[in-house]
């Protein structure tokens, strides 16, 4: 068995005592993220990309990716006990889990919680690492045209799924693959857009722009309100979820990790939809339910938590095999990746199988750590929702100039920071999402390369895109979401499916 | 002719730049052909189609009313203040140090909180010089100047 060989591989990479320490620092810095309401994993992320340039790749990688489907954990926990979102997947455990806590089984909702993320967790891992080796095989049958019509379908779909207008959406592609241009141009050797200034010819600095777009700008704005956060103090209560609760809750786990694994797939997906979706199809499916949902029905916590958790571990397929982010926080490793001049895309299993498969299993014992972390450790992390964010915040910036300056050792880079998150603040006030930014970002290069390749052998003609079958069934896909969304009827249900919830 | 929305109209005219500035300034590349695309041949299409959403977006800003469609104003005291702070850690970093650099980048940033106590910022800042010079320097080994360049051998 294939599959066995590598996971073992995999095994000896991440139980090294070295990527171990640093699966836990990643996990226990996405919990804490996770927990504290207004710092998200994506802005996290953006932060200590600089800072995992000191480290080897691989070390780097599990670090980061711990903390995305770390804060995973961490956000149902601020759900639960202070009816806030810690991180905007759990908003919907909001719902239920806060009513638990009020009728004195808040130590239930956070065990729930907590062992359904871990059972989702384990099988999005080992969904990855089934889908891994035919999703490569797929890949290496892309040509350039194939990998220019797989990118739009992910910009396309990317928007798509997301809230908000769609051509705002677009058009913040557009603007991130403008930027992701600026620097030298690899086949003529000019350097675009860098007004003769020489840090420019290098290309804009991707930490910068994530850091100044999210990091920053999301700091202003939460300058803004005046803190109000009350923590719920009284009894956490009996941890474990009683036997009725627990048969109660068990089908609902199962069916918001199979939603969630295959929403995590899809380009824009990730782990917000996928709560979203298990809730709604939860509270579709159950019939007469004992407690109503939205009253503290154990099962509005099961389903999101799962399926969030499981949408966060598939989101890395298409960004392992194909080297296609699906969303904000795997663009974001893609940057991690190409700061340490790893090429991500299909051939990453072959020239970097150690890291690959290291990468994987480190996710499932990540996943191991993150059950210990969060149920006997909950009055720690209870305990830091007290920290004000007048002391937190500029903890925060110190962390952000120092690993953004470490970078290229370069007070540049610090200063593209800063003008990225007025940019960034600009863009909030506008209400343009930056999420589609980033992707295009980190797309931009990507796409121009192939469009090109792909007309060079085509020797300049454009249908190219349209003859070649697996190109042009891409491209009919991301016709067709954009036909879907724009049709009036599904337009209006899409507006409503995004705010039904607070 | 009256703004209905104003998030979408100037967020259109905001498009509308980028776009215009992108492919306008692209024509200083050259062009190339449809087979041997040159470096101006991608900024100039994706300019000009951020350019024609920007447009939409402007005229639907213009017809179209949103209930939440006003800007609300700007924190232009947070903002200034975060950051210049962020700004003259950067340039401070060589000629002053880490240590100088990270007490004006706590010290400034911190006024643009509503509460600000000079007793707590000046324990945040003795507390991340410490935690910073543990995982930084000594842990990541960075090569980051701590003391000022005058103090330095």
């Amino acid at each position: 068995m294939e599959l066995i060989d590598n996971l073992t591989l995999g095994f000896a990479t991440a139980l090294t005592l070295q990527n171990l320490f640093y699966c836990f620092i990643g996990v226990l810095i996405g919990t804490l993220i996770g927990v504290l309401p207004g710092i998200g994993p994506v802005a996290t992320l953006a932060m200590l990309l600089p800072v995992t340039y000191a480290l080897p790749p691989t070390s780097a990688l599990i670090m980061l990716a711990g903390i995305y489907y770390g804060a995973q954990y961490g956000g149902s926990t601020t759900a639960i006990l202070v009816n806030l979102p810690g991180e905007s997947s759990s908003v919907v455990t909001c719902l239920d889990g806060y009513q638990m806590a009020r009728r004195g089984r808040a130590g239930a909702a956070l065990a729930t919680a907590a062992l359904a993320s871990f059972f989702a967790g384990t099988v999005g891992v080992l969904m990855v690492a089934a889908l891994a080796l035919p999703m490569v095989e797929l890949a290496f049958k892309f040509g350039p045209a194939e990998y220019f019509s797989l990118m739009v379908l992910g910009l396309i779909g990317a928007v798509v799924l997301a809230g908000g207008s769609l051509i705002k959406a677009i058009a913040m592609i557009l603007l991130g693959l403008l930027l992701g241009l600026v620097g030298t141009d690899v086949n003529s050797g000019v350097a675009r857009f860098s007004f003769d200034i020489p840090e420019l010819a290098d290309g804009i600095n991707f930490a910068a722009v994530a850091m100044g777009v999210f990091g920053f700008a999301e700091i202003i704005a939460n300058l803004e309100h005046k803190e109000k956060r009350e923590v719920f103090t009284s009894k956490v209560g009996r941890l474990m979820p009683s036997k009725e609760e627990f048969k109660y809750a068990y089908p609902a786990v199962l069916r918001g990790t199979a939603l969630g694994s295959v929403l995590g797939v899809l380009p824009g997906g990730g782990a917000l939809l996928a709560a979203f979706a298990a809730y709604t199809v939860e509270k579709k499916i159950t019939r007469n339910p004992q407690i109503p949902f939205g009253k503290g029905n154990i099962r509005g916590v099961a389903a999101p938590e799962s399926a969030n958790n499981a949408g966060a571990q598939t989101s890395f397929i298409p960004m392992l095999t194909l080297g296609i982010p699906p969303n904000a926080v795997m663009a974001l490793m893609v940057g991690a990746m190409t700061i340490h001049n790893i090429q991500p895309g299909p051939q990453v299993m072959s020239s970097n199988p150690a890291l690959f498969w290291g990468l994987i299993t480190s996710m499932w014992i990540g996943n191991l750590m993150l059950v210990v972390l969060n149920l006997p450790l909950i009055g720690m992390w209870v305990q830091l929702l007290k920290v004000p964010y007048r002391l937190l915040y500029p903890a925060i910036l110190v962390f952000c100039s120092i690993g953004i300056y470490s970078i290229n050792n370069n007070p540049f880079d610090v200063t593209v920071t800063a003008v990225f998150g007025l940019i960034g603040y600009m863009f909030y006030k506008l209400r343009c999402e930056p999420a589609p930014l980033i992707l295009g970002f980190i797309l931009g290069p990507m796409m121009e390369e192939n469009l090109r390749r792909a007309m060079l052998l085509s020797r300049g003609d454009a249908t190219v895109f349209f003859t070649r079958p697996l190109s042009l069934a891409l491209l009919v896909v991301a016709a067709v979401l954009v036909v879907i969304v724009a049709l009036p009827n599904i337009k209006k249900k899409r507006e409503v499916a995004f705010q039904e919830v607070p | 002719m009256k703004i209905r929305d104003q998030k979408n109209f100037w967020s259109g005219l905001m498009f509308i730049a980028f776009g215009a500035f992108f492919a306008g300034w692209a024509q200083h590349y050259d062009m190339g052909s449809a087979a041997r695309m040159g470096p101006a041949f991608f900024p100039t299409v994706l300019g000009g189609l951020t350019f024609l959403l920007g447009v939409i977006v402007t005229i639907e800003g213009l017809a179209v009313e949103h209930a939440d469609g006003k800007i609300e104003p700007f924190n232009f005291r947070a903002l200034v203040l975060v950051l210049g702070s962020v700004v003259a850690f950067g340039l401070l970093l060589r000629p002053a140090g880490l240590l100088v650099a990270l007490f004006v980048l706590v010290g400034v940033s911190s006024l643009g909180s509503h509460e600000f106590r000079l007793r707590d910022v000046l324990l945040l800042s003795i507390g991340m010089s410490l935690l910073v010079l543990a995982v930084f320097i000594y842990g990541l080994s960075m090569t980051i100047p701590v003391l000022p360049s005058f103090m330095r051998e």
